[in-house]
């Protein structure tokens, strides 16, 4: 602890002034054995207990030492610790070479040190999980393994298929980046899940609040960036297999990643493949609407899946230059619960559902991502370039038998392009492009500019309409200055301006229907949507200040955030097959604006670290699915018409945290959130938005010992989650009752020879408890969340030199 | 401090909602700095478990009875094609009723499954050839909160001079309120040429 407190003041140090003639300065470098440079290394001079890190070239400086005899404790994570004793009784340089030490890769660079500091600078509020958090929660998905942290949870659609919810926003309100580039999908549909490969995801930043600033459009509700960073050292090769396992669902996962580094060129490749059966819920049956339908053995219908993923990423690093490839094929198939298929009650055939709890049936999706990244980061005197490229192809399919409904001919015509039972395809192609600089001004500001540029060409097809076909082009400029005005204190001034362009294409029914209905045999095929052309530009803006003191740190954070309406909310007319709504878009909708104010106040002792992160949150124009008392006559079966509409908005709420050390191998934990929302204007006024999630808060005991018989880094924990009932709802919505469930997990590295193997173990829903979770896609259909679940994670690292 | 926070919830409603509870907890803690956790702890279950509603918003939705007599149509019965029926449904609403629809389409793949506890006997599965389709959307008078329909709907008995397929037909029903709460009735019906 208090060596985040010390190196933090060592960064401030370095805009030292020579006082006191008579002390003096050590400097000098870290390399590693090729004598590349190593930033972020800690350095601690004993017996005075002062210390520094590493530059980002390399360079540290600490000053204001009295003539003395020190020991110099040099070290980096993944590398040897270097401990020399150094005799200063002058200005002195000293260059540390260290060498690499034999651990697994999973280990190198992202470390607590990083996380601390990283939320300390930013003046938004952050979290920061590594690759071990992750496996020691490893949930269904990589989002639901993220929903340990205060202020993010998940809409859930069966085990598999999760999207992340910031502070109750989610959707196109939350960017997604990997490597640097913005994951584009079709985020809008609360049925898709986020296609990314939970192995291949090194550590991930979760930025709780409105990030337009770096991000642009969409980032109104906040970012998870997830970044692949790490290094090879030089010269070295190795591997990690994982296994994973899950009682629930019966999944079994493996991920196998290969890594070398030969002088300047690395590369990494990747192969993940996961199976997994029908989820299983602590009930018989499931009630829709009055129709009660019996489940086969607990088994939730068709709700199997697989997942098989291939990453190869080559790169090249040198002096102050680094760029990377990566290219990533992510695949996925998983069923939809096949009673309940848009909602209404259907009938399914038990005897070829039932037959297996692995295959996968009608109604099931399919998704296919891919993509291709460049990374490039060249670093020239004060000044450094990041370039991000990417191109990124996601075709979605969307398959289930037949069912002719509105006037669709009850027999499918065999004249038709598409196959009868491909009920939507979206097949959509992006281009991105960043740009940033950065600039140390002086060595208190640091000055960045940026540009951010994105096309989308997004096409349809399948028996169903609901968005159209469209090409999107978003350009944004961005300038932020960073100043750390006094030693504990640095402000941050942010300002972009954003223009997009987005034009839809009209698309006409390929069956006709009655338009008048006094008239029924006037036959017409109707015009669905029309061509839009609209255009947008915005300008936002942030402001931040950050405070940290000895056992204080206060962050407060002001800005302006927006996003562009996306095809969906401009240009939807058609029956949401999974909700059986009729979803009418509006053309006219303005790009949402959003304020916010947020901070963070946290106290952090030897044995005792509390935060608070509150925020307050205004739209003046939240762009919302109305669900209205209309009813239409065209398509599906007369259903209820919810029409894209705006209105204005508050939101407040905010995260604790809270941890203490309540014995040297115990410590006890409470994490909790809570996020009130309200609409001011419309027809909803007084109501809350869709998906609110309810309050709750975990409260954890966590046994740690660095060696407990033959295992290492020994960890065994308890969560007692309590969620509160949700009784703020919206049409079309059900109160969810609050819900109590424990979890477990134990684990640690075993050493069997030079051999490290890595095991987490958990147990989800320990007392098998019946709950609904509030913010699930099942929800309203009464399917309840999954039963216990069983899962473990094996890691197998091995590494070598060349 | 606590104080400072609560004043944010100028709204009267909003005061007795459960969040702010902790807040001033939470800062009662710091100041006792690490003597003793159960406070928080202890607060931080009022937070949870203190979660009563008091919004003003409607949440209810209106519902669909079929359960009285002269009801129609109920489930497993039969409408003759080439005849008119009358929709005889009662509906209520707490607050005001919005509007409602009719559905009825094939069911002879057995697609569809009534929503109601009570089976019907299907005939065995066939294509169709030439179904019957109703899709239509009816409005209520403003300002109801009960309504019982009225509606004669008359079934053809052809279509462009070809007979309407006999058979199991879904006969799906949609009522919402002003508010946009919705319910839905889906039933079994038989249509038969008499």
């Amino acid at each position: 602890m208090h060596k985040y407190i010390i190196l933090f003041l060592c960064i401030n140090i370095l805009s030292f002034s020579a006082i006191g003639q008579s002390n003096c300065v050590l400097e000098g470098m870290v390399v590693d054995q090729n004598n590349q440079v190593l930033p972020g290394a800690s350095l601690m001079l004993y017996p005075i207990k002062k210390g520094g890190v590493s530059d980002r070239n390399g360079k540290f400086e600490i000053s204001d030492l009295p003539k003395d005899t020190y020991v110099i404790e040099i070290s980096f994570i993944g590398y040897n610790t270097l401990v020399d004793t150094l005799i200063i009784n002058k200005n002195t340089s000293y260059n540390a070479q260290l060498t690499v030490s034999n651990l697994s890769l999973s280990e190198v660079l992202i470390t607590d040190n990083y996380a601390e500091q990283r939320k300390r600078e930013e003046a938004l509020s952050i979290e920061i999980v590594s690759d071990d958090d992750l496996k020691k929660n490893l949930g269904g998905s990589l989002m639901n393994s993220l929903e340990r942290l205060p202020g993010v949870t998940t809409i859930n659609i069966g085990s598999g298929q999760s999207k992340p919810v910031i502070r109750g926003l989610g959707f196109n309100r939350v960017v997604v980046v990997e490597n640097n580039i913005k994951h584009e999908a079709q985020q809008w549909g609360s049925d898709h899940g986020l296609e990314i490969d939970q192995y291949a995801v090194d550590n991930i930043e979760v930025i709780k609040g409105p990030a337009s600033l770096m991000y642009g459009s969409d980032a109104i509700g906040g970012v998870i960036n997830m970044k692949n960073s790490k290094l090879p050292a030089s010269d070295t090769f190795g591997g990690l297999v994982d296994l994973t396992g899950k009682s629930n669902n019966e999944l079994l996962g493996t991920s196998v990643s290969l890594y070398g580094r030969k002088g300047k060129f690395f590369a990494n490749a990747r192969a993940t493949y996961i199976d997994y059966g029908d989820y299983k819920v602590p009930v018989d049956s499931v009630d829709i609407y009055s129709y009660r339908a019996p489940l086969y053995k607990n088994h939730l219908r068709n709700t199997a899946g697989y997942e098989k993923n291939l990453h190869v990423s080559l790169g090249i690093a040198q002096d102050g230059f680094i760029s990377k490839f990566y290219v990533s094929s992510v695949n996925s198939k998983s069923g939809f619960f096949a009673n309940a298929h848009g909602l209404e009650p259907r009938n399914v055939d038990t005897d070829l559902h039932d037959k297996s709890n692995r295959d996968i049936n009608y109604p099931y999706q399919k998704v296919n991502h891919f993509k291709l990244i460049n990374t490039t980061q060249y670093e020239w005197k004060k000044l450094k370039f990041d370039l991000d490229l990417g191109f990124q192809r996601n075709f979605r399919q969307e398959w289930s038998q037949y069912v002719s409904h509105g006037y669709m001919p009850a027999v499918f015509p065999d004249t038709l392009a598409f196959h009868s039972d491909l009920e939507r395809e979206f097949e959509k192609f992006v281009y991105s492009g960043n740009f940033k600089i950065s600039y140390q001004l002086n060595e208190k500001t640091e000055m960045f500019f940026g540009v951010n540029s994105e096309f989308h060409d997004n096409q349809i097809d399948g028996r169903g309409f609901i968005i159209p076909a469209y090409e999107q082009f978003t350009l944004g400029g961005f300038a932020l200055v960073r100043n750390n005005f006094s030693e504990k204190s640095s402000i941050q001034f942010g300002i972009r301006y954003d223009y997009g362009q987005i034009e839809t294409t009209e698309y006409q029914d390929w069956f006709p229907s009655p338009v008048d209905e006094n008239q029924p045999t006037n036959l017409q095929y109707l015009l669905r949507a029309e061509n839009i052309d609209r255009n947008f530009s915005n300008l936002s803006w942030s402001l931040g200040y950050t405070y940290n003191a000895e056992n204080w740190s206060f962050k407060a954070n002001v800005g302006k955030s927006f996003r562009m309406p996306i095809a969906k909310e401009l240009a939807a007319n058609g029956v949401n097959y999974h909700r059986f709504s009729y979803e009418v878009g509006n053309a006219d909708l303005s790009p949402e604006k959003s304020y916010q104010f947020d901070a963070g106040l946290e106290y952090q002792s030897k044995k005792l670290t509390v935060g608070i992160s509150p925020f307050i949150n205004y739209f003046s124009n939240y762009i919302y699915l109305n669900p209205t008392s209309e009813h239409d006559r065209l398509y599906g079966n007369g259903n209820q018409v919810y029409y894209y509409t705006e209105s204005e908005v508050i939101r407040y709420g905010g995260e604790i945290h809270a941890y203490y050390d309540l014995l040297e191998n115990i410590q006890l934990g409470l994490m909790g959130e809570y996020v009130y929302s309200e609409q001011l204007s419309g027809e909803k006024k007084g109501f809350t938005l869709p998906f609110s999630p309810p309050a709750s808060a975990i409260f954890s005991a966590k046994y740690h010992k660095s060696k407990l018989g033959l295992i290492k880094d020994f960890y065994f924990s308890v969560d007692y989650r309590l969620t509160a009932s949700q009784n703020e709802i919206v049409p079309p919505e059900k109160t969810t009752d609050g819900y109590q469930l424990i979890k477990l997990g134990l684990g640690g590295n075993i050493e069997m020879g030079k051999q490290k193997v890595n095991i987490s173990m958990q147990v989800h829903n320990l007392l098998n408890t019946k709950y609904f979770n509030h913010t699930s896609f099942y929800r309203l259909i009464n399917v309840p969340e999954p039963g216990r679940n069983f899962i473990i994670n094996i890691s197998i690292p091995f590494s070598g030199y060349f | 401090m606590p104080k400072l926070k609560l004043k944010l919830l100028k709204n009267k409603k909003l005061k007795a909602r459960q969040g702010y509870f902790y807040l001033p907890a939470f800062f009662i803690f710091i100041d006792m700095k690490r003597k003793n956790i159960l406070v928080l702890l202890a607060s931080f279950m009022l937070f949870a478990s203190a979660c009563s509603d008091d919004s003003e918003v409607d949440s209810i939705k209106p519902t669909i009875d079929i359960g009285f007599t002269n009801a129609f149509p109920n489930n497993c019965d039969t409408i003759y094609f080439g005849e008119s029926f009358q929709l005889k449904l009662r509906f209520s609403d707490n607050a005001e009723l919005g509007s409602y629809s009719i559905d009825i389409h094939n069911n002879f793949d057995h697609h569809s499954h009534s929503t109601e506890v009570s089976e019907c006997d299907l005939g065995p599965v066939k294509e169709p050839v030439n179904p019957y389709v109703l899709i239509d959307d009816y409005s209520i008078p403003q300002g109801l909160k009960a309504y019982e329909t009225n509606l004669t709907i008359s079934v053809p008995a052809t279509n462009e001079g070809v007979l309407l397929d006999e058979g199991d037909y879904h006969f799906y029903i949609s009522l919402t309120d002003s508010e946009g709460w919705s319910v839905q009735k889906g039933l079994s019906i038989k249509m038969l040429h008499r």
